[in-house]
């Protein structure tokens, strides 16, 4: 069931490729891909290439992926080991979901932070009060790690 | 005297006890425990539970009109509580089936044809596909992965929504049964069984391991504690799960069961009975011989009054059996301040040992009593009824009494749980205000003197119920006194059913609330019976003590009921459970007796003071 799903999700992704994202395996193992999400033009990770790495568990689609940042990303909800708080990959994930939109809640993650719901309370506590830092150092990290 | 505490009323007179003519069923210990409770509850086992819950449900579907799966979900979500349902549903139906996902079927284009799962992505011809109310179809292997997931990750399968993320309506029970595996359909029945007990305020579980039985409380349950009697003999509270504790709280008997447990009492006895060696710093544990010791680990000698090196005692000391710098010091006040911890420590020990003791004989009696009355039900009941010519539905009446001696020994034992809670240094009252001490003495003092009365009651029925029916049993005494017994047994269960009652009942009220329905001063004279019998006076058993002798002793009251009852006469020297306050029990019949100036039992006509 599940390599039967994961195969068709991919060649969903190959046919009808999402405009901001793409995703793959990794190497021949079909519970390993590996994604990329361009970071979202109206947001300090714009121009940032986004590497992310996606693991399915074998019941997958009834559990849900595992899916992890290999850039490093400054924002309130993800965290320097890479991890993201998101609810659909947590106790709102459905079976119906699929990778592409995974990744498209992630971009609109990056668009739109929640700091109520922080994983890094420092980033978020600097997103609420001084916006303007937040910016700047999430765009200087950008530079730094995502882009090149 | 008139007060709603006395130990007699009508319906202590035997023509009101028609306990002989009831059916009487030797399996059913259960019922047999059940005198002294007064909540109304039911025992149900694994099948009748399910006809509770089938009932329930039942009532709400005749009056909603929807399924009753759909039932059992609305009123998961309202805890079991049909009456808050009930409103609500008719208050704002809407609201109620969005909150549990119980939409109106949505429209379908048609039921032919082919669709695609959602989940695997692969078409399906649509009758072999299911869907909620919501028509979101999906194949069947994809719900069963879906819904076996949900059930292996606990009971929140119950309230199970479409996979379709965002649709809110209720994965009905019919798809459930339809595709999952049988064992899976078996954990999804044992998670609405156990949401019936477990969300359900007016039902829990017997804590007993082993028992699955569960108990609904048929009165509305508050925070009361609320003692209840499992089919399976374990007898527990229903608010907190421990042992059956009236007339003692809740909060009361998770410190006591905690201190109990706690390892400081080692450490405060370390404290109270040890001295470290002034060299090695061993704890050292005296337990006979003179002040001069030697410390069997290091050797070295000193003196146990005041722990200075022995060498340095003699004759200019006060000599060696008394040590007089520690005197003077004692006497200057200025021993150390260790002394004075330990002191206290021991002190505090005491204390605790004093109740703890009496807690835990009164417990191991219990325990004691339970077993002896499956061995009077089992074996003895039979040889009984041989030896006195009686059928042994007529012998309900001596498991009755180990029933009550039971039930008895359990609330006298928690009351010293709640005596030492009660009348500690910090003692509060029942407003939570400390009380000032003069007004605790006086309350520990009729705390204690009402235990004592219920200790000696006990103590009797409890002799009665082994020794004089074990009398009977070796035929040591003839068999035509077996009337009489059974008729003064029966009115002794009865009387100290009674009184347990009683107190139980008053000690939940308060005992500021129950010290002032006396009228609050315990030294008016006014209480004391008018003509209790003089001799009797000074050294009647759980008698309260004359004020002359209570202002010397103070603590008299409770030991020495327990020791009167311990010697378990039934021979009642000096008029056996008679009272100052007037009312006096006859100890040939046991009958309390609320006229004081009577000189013969109202109900067998024996002499006062005569056996």
């Amino acid at each position: 069931m599940a390599s039967k799903r994961i195969q068709k999700e991919l060649q969903d992704l190959q046919r009808d490729p999402p405009t901001s994202c793409s995703a793959g395996p990794a190497g021949d193992d079909l519970f390993h891909w590996q994604a990329t999400i361009m970071g979202p033009g109206d947001s300090p990770y714009s121009g940032g290439v986004f590497f992310v790495m996606i693991h399915f568990p074998p019941d997958y689609p009834f559990k849900p992926p595992k899916v992890q940042f290999q850039t490093k990303v400054y924002h309130p909800n993800v965290n320097s080991q890479g991890s993201i708080c998101l609810d659909i990959l947590k106790e709102q994930w459905s079976p119906a979901l699929t990778i592409s939109k995974v990744l498209l809640s992630i971009c609109s993650l990056l668009t739109d932070p929640n700091p109520d719901d922080p994983l890094v309370p420092e980033i978020a506590h600097i997103y609420k009060t001084d916006r303007q830092r937040y910016e700047e150092t999430a765009r200087e990290w950008t530079r730094k790690y995502a882009m090149g | 005297m008139d007060s709603d505490y006395g130990y007699s009323s009508e319906e202590d007179s035997y023509e009101a006890m028609g306990s002989e003519g009831d059916s009487f069923d030797f399996d059913s210990q259960a019922e047999m425990e059940t005198h002294a409770k007064k909540i109304p509850y039911v025992v149900y086992d694994e099948e009748q539970l399910r006809e509770r819950q089938q009932d329930a449900v039942n009532a709400v579907a005749g009056v909603l009109s929807i399924s009753d799966a759909e039932v059992v979900r609305v009123l998961r979500q309202f805890k079991w509580d049909a009456n808050r349902l009930n409103e609500e549903w008719f208050n704002d139906e809407e609201s109620v089936r969005r909150k549990v996902g119980l939409l109106e079927d949505a429209p379908v284009a048609s039921t032919s044809g082919k669709a695609t799962c959602q989940i695997c992505f692969d078409d399906f011809d649509l009758k072999n596909m299911r869907a909620a109310r919501c028509k979101h179809y999906f194949c069947k292997p994809c719900w069963r992965g879906y819904i076996s997931n949900a059930i292996s990750s606990g009971p929140s399968v119950l309230s199970l929504r479409c996979p379709l993320p965002d649709c809110t309506a209720a994965v009905p029970q019919s798809v459930v049964k339809e595709v999952v595996s049988e064992a899976d359909v078996k954990r999804y029945d044992t998670y609405a069984m156990r949401s019936f007990v477990e969300d359900n305020r007016q039902l829990t579980w017997c804590p007993s391991p082993g028992c699955e039985n569960a108990v609904e409380s048929r009165a509305e349950v508050g925070t009361d504690p609320m003692d209840i009697v499992c089919k399976c003999g374990a007898t527990f509270c229903f608010q907190c799960k421990e042992e059956a504790h009236r007339p003692v709280d809740c909060d009361t008997v998770g410190k006591w069961i905690l201190k109990n447990s706690a390892e400081s009492e080692n450490l405060n006895w370390i404290l109270a009975h040890t001295k470290q060696c002034p060299k090695c710093r061993r704890p050292i544990e005296k337990n006979q011989g003179c002040m001069h010791m030697t410390c069997s680990q290091c050797r070295y000698e000193f003196c146990w009054l005041c722990q200075g090196d022995w060498k340095e005692h003699g004759e200019r000391t006060g000599g060696f059996y008394a040590c007089n710098r520690y005197e003077v010091a004692k006497k200057k006040g200025d021993y150390d301040e260790e002394a004075q911890k330990r002191e206290q420590a021991k002190n505090a020990l005491e204390r605790y040992m004093h109740y703890y003791q009496r807690w835990a004989e009164n417990d191991k009696s219990r325990v004691a009593a339970l077993k002896a009355m499956k061995n009077v039900i089992e074996q003895k009941l039979e040889l009984l009824s041989e030896l006195t010519a009686t059928p042994t539905s007529q012998l309900k009446f001596l498991p009755d009494a180990w029933a009550q001696v039971v039930d008895c020994r359990r609330i006298l034992k928690w009351t010293y749980a709640y005596g030492y809670y009660r009348f500690g240094e910090q003692a509060l009252g029942r407003n939570g205000a400390a009380v000032p001490a003069d007004t605790l003495k006086q309350q520990q003092e009729f705390f204690e003197f009402n235990q004592g009365q219920a200790e000696y009651f006990l103590e009797k029925l409890h002799g009665m119920a082994e020794k004089d029916a074990n009398q009977f049993l070796d035929q040591s005494v003839p068999a035509d006194g077996w009337g009489k017994f059974r008729e003064t047994l029966i009115g002794l269960t009865d009387v100290t059913r009674n009184h347990f009652d009683k107190l139980v009942q008053e000690l939940e009220k308060g005992i500021d609330t129950m010290l002032h329905a006396y009228g609050g001063d315990m030294d008016t004279d006014e209480l004391e019976g008018p003509s209790a019998p003089a001799p009797a006076a000074g050294k009647k058993k759980a008698a309260r003590p004359s004020k002359k002798a209570r202002a010397i002793s103070n603590k008299g009251t409770s030991s020495s009921g327990a020791a009167a009852g311990v010697e378990g006469d039934s021979d009642g020297e000096n008029g056996a459970g008679g009272s100052d306050w007037g009312f006096w029990q006859c100890h040939t019949c046991t009958y309390v007796n609320q006229d004081p100036r009577r000189h013969m039992c109202e109900v067998c006509d024996t002499p006062r003071t005569q056996k």
